[in-house]
């Protein structure tokens, strides 16, 4: 009978559409009220960048597609997906067919690495090498010099320079003590 | 707007730790192009298996600078592999749900970066084995104190390349 009359159908499923679009959305906006863990409002399966970032910044070991993956599967909770982490359990590798809806904000990546430090992510190096000072703690200790304790520079590459120095300084001064100590204790 | 003024206190807290730095330890920005990276070295505390020793951390501050703690990045991974430091002042606002922290001694916007470094440094020499952020060395500090004493000092050594 319906099948008669095409003009009375198209009204009642847009009414039905309508009224599921409420009823969803309401869904949605109380499951965000009760959960704790999600900060931001989300809109459907979307995950929010800032929640994968505090992950990734937490775990920074684990790519940001399997964080995107536990979060969308637990519906957005940090706190169990830091949770799943924590205990052990890892996360599981999503699958090929998983497209994560969600742009990191470029600052993410493009902030971290800058001229200064050849490598921030050091693993287990040593400071020697991680500011390239093996030249200068090959040097024999310059008495001479003393460590100038506080530096401030209207100038900003010059402040940044007096940084570097009081940095090096520190280490070197640090390891000249530590040999010093050896050689007193062999002796 | 919110992220300037975070810009303006992170750069008079590199000020202050430039012009009157406190003992042992040395901090700034790795470049000041991006005020909300740091980078900053901290001595070992004295009377511990630690004298002696120079560490770095890295520290990623919040934009907003407000409620959420910054983030270290110790490098000295092989005591502490995942680099986190579990340090009180450093979690996020609020009760701890473990109940081992009153929420005056976690993280609030008005903690100063020196007093941050200070408390990484008084961890070291305490640590707090309750809430440890690597769960094997705190169980070689609990269990097998002079092996991790001894691991410690061989880790200092090597990390100041000798």
């Amino acid at each position: 009978m319906q099948e008669d009359e095409p003009s009375l159908n198209i009204p009642s499923l847009l009414t039905l559409a309508v009224v599921s679009f409420f009823v969803i959305r309401w869904f949605f906006t109380r499951d965000e009220g009760s959960s704790s863990g999600g900060s931001r409002p989300r809109r459907g399966n979307v995950v929010d960048p800032a929640q994968v970032e505090q992950i990734s910044q937490m775990f920074p070991q684990l790519s940001n597609r399997e964080i995107m993956w536990d979060l969308q599967r637990n519906g957005g909770s940090v706190a169990a997906t830091t949770e799943r982490i924590l205990t052990g359990r890892g996360l599981e590798t999503p699958p090929p067919s998983f497209q994560p809806q969600v742009v990191l904000p470029p600052r993410n990546t493009t902030a971290l690495p800058r001229s200064t430090t050849p490598a921030s992510k050091t693993d287990g190096q040593d400071l020697i090498s991680r500011y390239n000072l093996s030249a200068r703690a090959a040097e024999e200790a310059p008495e001479a010099e003393t460590p100038s304790k506080s530096s401030w520079s209207q100038n900003k590459e010059e402040r940044q320079r007096l940084l570097q120095k009081r940095r090096d300084e520190m280490i070197l001064a640090a390891r000249r003590k530590m040999m010093q100590k050896k050689q007193g204790a062999s002796e | 707007m919110g992220s300037s003024v975070a810009q303006k206190r992170l750069f008079h807290e590199y000020k202050n730790l430039s012009t009157n730095p406190p003992e042992g330890i040395t901090a700034g920005p790795v470049s000041e192009d991006d005020m909300f990276y740091w980078e900053a070295l901290i001595e070992g505390p004295g009377g511990t298996p630690f004298e002696g020793g120079v560490f770095a951390a890295e520290l990623k501050f919040p934009q907003g600078l407000s409620s959420e703690p910054p983030d270290y990045e110790i490098c000295w991974r092989r005591v502490y592999p995942n680099g986190t430091v579990c340090i009180s002042i450093l979690h996020p606002p609020g009760d701890d749900p473990n109940h081992y922290e009153h929420a005056s001694e976690r993280w609030s916007p008005i903690q100063s970066v020196e007093k941050i470094l200070i408390s990484v440094m008084s961890m070291l020499a305490e640590p707090n084995d309750e809430s440890p952020a690597n769960v094997e060395a705190a169980k070689m500090w609990r269990e097998r104190r002079s092996e991790y004493e001894q691991k410690v000092r061989d880790e200092v050594r090597k990390g100041l390349g000798l």
